[in-house]
């Protein structure tokens, strides 16, 4: 950094903070990064922004248009829906769940994934390969295809679908995390740990992991954008969750059976979910590539 | 005659937000037959100077000079299709890391003969041109001294000795019959045997070929036993250059100075057990390059007037950029 | 070489062992009674069968081990059971269905590849300008839509409000095209029937929007890593010795740029395969085409557990063979034989 300094003391940023300081250059990804903040902003303090309750039906305001259609009033910004439901808070709701769930799911698997990974990179052998071939098969497995089975088998349901997501999402993780701890095992620092007499825990925990939060960060938007579609696909397909839940995908599907009279049912919604997979992709995008300029210098 | 003639070549790239002269004012000028040695410590930009002359660093670094020529002809205001023409014909380099600057998936063979030109082909048709290719393919590898030719023409480069595969770049060099090859470290990181290997080769192709040699290093003792003259680097300033035996016999600048005097072999009057002489502190990185002469920090000579940026002086065929040379106090 | 073979051979067995234990245990794992998930009978029609014919035999009183022993041998013979809902041979119906799923996918597999190779090499030619730039943002975009969201906008727009294009389906209903491939358009023009232009063009035109919708998101995927290995292959050692080696522009490309980038590239393509079928999957069910997809998802609803044992080992046998197949090729002309590394995208 070529930043004014009375001394003549080097001032290296950490790692760390020279991630950040590339990510901030990056216009594009601080406003994705904004935007992400602003969905989890909204999905803990849902109940407060919202202005009705997300299943509170009106009779008397069915199918109310858009506040900026010449049709639309004041009291539904984003309308009402076919049960006369406010579509902005049931989007507000919907947004917390399919968003919350996604980074339950993606914590989930995050931890399962790097504790197999780890197992499958420090050990040799039998057990690595095991491991390796059966989330191979795994993730050549479409997500859809899982969640068929898992549901068939356990009935259908948010929480059903959920154990399919997380475990069409932890293969990624096993095979970084895996990757990952093969190629820091053959450096020269952890060798050096190893000579000190470290443990194999103690070398993952102290070495390897510390230098692997980054890429685990980076693996981690990655799996939410998809997490969150995967689980909006299933909401929609009515295989995760049902109707009267207001998950975004589920939204969706019930805006099919109005599309034609209120496309704002299917729009809304819609845009919701795509705004909200567009930010993390951004920040994820922009990690990528502060993280490859921080390598490339 | 002079082949290459560089003054003044400036090079500015861009690190977290500010320009940087990764070079500054650099001259070098390598005439005709001759070996001409780069010396500079690892990051002084003596790759980047190689680079620089064959126009392979990315487009957005700025690069300015006075002169930049070969035999006359200004490389810098050359069309991009004229300069690569004239340095296939013309120029030729031998990496630092002959594995990375090969295609890996491609076999060397293939990679050896995309390096014939086809002037040199006499036969008029096609297949017939082929197997001309290989047979000047195999007899190039011969001439390096690779006896399996078979074995080499076939394997990818990974699958090859590193000493087998610097040979191999050797070949790959004097395979158009440039007039200048500029070897980047050739030697680096290799065994003394090899390393005299191809120091041998490099000295005969300047003898039989009468080839010039621009030998970028910073093995002191590899230079002297082949190269005449000689240009001093640091921090991408050029502060000496001269004939060798001078160079050795009276360094004008303190750098040259020192780098002479840390290689022992180079003093036959050390006495036993006594300290090896060497410069205080360390390489500046590229954030922090002081201004004027770059060694001024660290210079056991430097006074007020080193902040301005030394210019090029001349006596008979040595050029130093010192204000306060050794050995020419009085004047 | 062989040694390759080889064990790609085993694994693909292995993992296809694997993947048929696990049909089998569904058969315990869903709710009703396991000989009903295998056969797709109710008991009492076993029971009938079983009295008419000697050669039906249904032992549901031998050990695990027989069933699966017996489960495995009717599979081969290509008695996968029945549907609980339709009756019909659970085989054929797979049959049809899976070639349709195959014949969308391929179609939109090959639209993007054609699309998104060349833009994405464009885009890494022009690093860090305008068209690079542009280009990037779409894929963002793009690969950011939800393509249900995106089917039920195109359905929205081309369909319902303009018209252009129908909104559901294979083919129209007027036209009877007889099945002897399974794909649409082979069988169209195979098949002896009168104005075979129209019919042809119907079907074209029911393609579009399912192509479209799938294509898009794979796209802008295949984009982005085109791009992101040209970028990095440029910037290798060998392409700036190349340059300055002296060759032109053109030769490296063509020589040792495209090469070279687009080893990277296979091997995450076939890793995207299952992201694909799971779009065309997803895809089929708002267009209500006729793929496995679709008749996956409708057995769901219709809770026709034999069927989605069948077609969970169809799919799956199909996925694996496909994506290890993919992988040994690629082993196999990798000169470097070095382990397939997973990049990013």
């Amino acid at each position: 950094m070529a930043r004014f300094n009375l001394y003549q003391e080097e001032q290296h940023p950490s790692p760390l903070q020279y991630t950040w300081l590339e990510f901030q250059k990056n216009h594009i990804a601080m406003g994705g990064l904004v935007c992400l903040m602003l969905f989890i902003l909204i999905t803990i303090f849902c109940p407060l922004l919202a202005p009705f309750e997300p299943n509170l039906q009106k009779t008397g305001n069915i199918l109310v248009p858009p506040s900026w259609d010449p049709n639309g009033g004041i009291s539904h910004i984003f309308g009402t829906d076919g049960l006369g439901r406010d579509i902005l808070s049931r989007v507000l709701y919907g947004c917390r769940m399919t968003f919350g769930i996604s980074i339950l799911l993606v914590v989930f698997a995050l931890l399962i994934g790097v504790g197999l990974g780890a197992t499958a990179g420090m050990s040799k052998g039998f057990r690595s390969s095991f491991v390796n071939h059966t989330l191979d098969s795994i993730q050549a497995i479409p997500t859809i295809l899982i969640a068929i089975i898992i549901i068939a088998i356990l009935g259908t349901g948010l929480v059903n679908s959920m154990w399919a997501i997380a475990l069409a999402l932890i293969p990624q993780f096993v095979h970084q995390t895996r990757d990952f701890v093969r190629r820091e095992l053959s450096k020269e620092y952890v060798m050096a740990a190893r000579l000190d007499g470290a443990s194999k825990i103690q070398l993952f925990v102290r070495s390897i992991l510390p230098n692997m939060g980054e890429t685990l960060v980076m693996q981690a938007t990655l799996a939410l954008s998809i997490a969150i579609l995967d689980i909006s696909a299933l909401g929609f397909l009515n295989l995760g969750a049902q109707t009267p839940s207001s998950e975004l995908g589920a939204l969706l599907s019930q805006g099919i059976e109005v599309v034609y009279i209120a496309p704002w049912n299917i729009a809304l919604p819609g845009g919701a979910l795509f705004l909200m997979v567009v930010s993390v992709n951004i920040v994820g995008d922009g990690l990528r590539s502060a993280l490859r300029n921080r390598l490339l210098h | 005659m002079i082949l290459l003639d560089v003054k003044n070549l400036t090079l500015e790239m861009e690190i977290a937000g500010s320009w940087i002269k990764a070079l500054d004012k650099v001259n070098l000028v390598v005439n005709q037959g001759q070996i001409h040695a780069l010396v500079g410590e690892s990051g002084s930009g003596k790759s980047l100077i190689v680079k620089a002359i064959v126009g392979a660093l990315p487009s957005h670094w700025r690069i300015t000079a006075d002169r930049m020529t070969w035999r006359g002809k200004n490389l810098l205001t050359m069309s991009l299709k004229n300069r690569r023409k004239l340095i296939r014909n013309d120029i030729s380099v031998v990496f630092q890391n002959p594995i990375n600057s090969l295609d890996p998936l491609l076999t060397l063979g293939d990679q050896l003969k995309e390096m014939i030109p086809n002037t040199k082909l006499t036969k008029r048709w096609f297949w017939a041109k082929n197997m001309q290719r290989q047979e000047i393919a195999i007899s190039l590898l011969h001439k390096v001294g690779i006896k399996n030719h078979e074995l080499c023409l076939k394997s990818y480069p990974h699958q090859i000795a590193s000493n087998v595969i610097q040979k191999f770049m050797i070949a790959m060099a004097v395979a158009s019959e440039p007039e200048l090859i500029i070897a980047d470290n050739p030697t680096k990181g290799m065994e003394v045997t090899t390393k005299t290997q191809i120091l041998n080769l490099l000295n005969r192709i300047n003898q039989v070929r009468e080839m010039s040699i621009l030998f970028v290093s910073h093995d002191l003792l590899a230079i002297s036993s082949m190269a005449s003259y000689m240009t001093v680097l640091y921090c991408g300033q050029t502060v000496e250059s001269g004939d060798l035996r001078q160079l050795r016999k009276r360094a004008f600048h303190p750098y040259t100075k020192a780098l002479l005097d840390s290689a022992p072999s180079f003093r036959k009057d050390l006495p036993a057990k006594s300290a090896l002489t060497s410069l205080e502190g360390t390489i500046p990185t590229l954030h922090h390059l002081p201004t004027g002469c770059r060694l001024g920090p660290r210079c056991p000579r430097a006074r007020r007037e080193c902040v301005v940026m030394p210019v090029s002086r001349r006596v008979h065929n040595h050029y130093y950029s010192c204000h306060f040379p050794i050995h020419r106090d009085s004047k | 070489m062989v040694n390759i073979l080889l064990r790609y051979t085993n694994l693909i067995i292995i993992t296809l062992f694997i993947l048929s234990l696990l049909s089998f245990s569904l058969a315990y794992l869903f709710p009703g009674n396991p000989i009903e998930v295998l056969t797709g009978l109710k008991l009492e029609e076993l029971q009938k069968l079983q009295n008419q014919s000697a050669n039906i035999a249904y032992k549901p009183e031998g050990s695990v081990l027989s069933q699966y022993g017996h489960y495995m041998s009717e599979l081969f013979s290509g008695n996968w059971g029945v549907s609980f809902n339709s009756g019909q041979p659970l085989y054929e119906e797979i049959m049809l269905s899976l070639p349709a799923s195959i014949e969308l996918s391929a179609y939109a597999l090959t639209l993007s590849l054609l699309v998104g190779l060349p833009l994405g090499f464009l885009a890494a030619l022009r690093h860090h300008r305008a068209t690079d730039y542009t280009l990037l943002s779409i894929s963002v975009v793009g690969y950011s839509i939800p393509v249900f969201w995106l089917a039920l906008i195109l359905i929205l727009v081309f369909s319902l409000q303009f018209g252009w294009l129908p909104l559901s389906g294979r083919l129209s209903l007027i036209f009877e095209v007889p099945s002897n491939t399974g794909f649409v358009l082979l069988d169209i023009l195979l098949a002896d029937i009168e104005d075979k232009p129209s019919v042809f063009l119907d079907a074209f035109r029911h393609l579009i929007l399912p192509t479209l919708s799938i294509a898009i998101v794979t796209t802008t995927l295949i984009l982005r890593i085109t791009r992101r290995s040209v970028i990095e292959t440029l910037n290798s050692e060998f392409i700036q010795a190349a340059y300055a080696r002296g060759l032109t522009t053109r030769q490296v490309l063509m020589r040792h740029g495209i090469r070279n980038a687009l080893v990277p590239i296979l091997p995450l393509l076939a890793m995207q395969f299952p992201t694909l079928l799971t779009n065309a999957m997803i895809v089929e069910t708002i267009f209500s085409w006729p793929g496995i997809g679709n008749w996956l998802i409708q057995a769901i609803y219709q809770q026709d557990y034999s069927a989605i044992r069948a077609g969970m080992l169809a799919v799956s046998v199909f996925v694996v063979i496909f994506t290890m197949s993919i992988d040994m090729f690629l082993r196999l002309t990798d000169p470097k034989r070095k382990k397939i590394e997973r990049g990013t995208i």
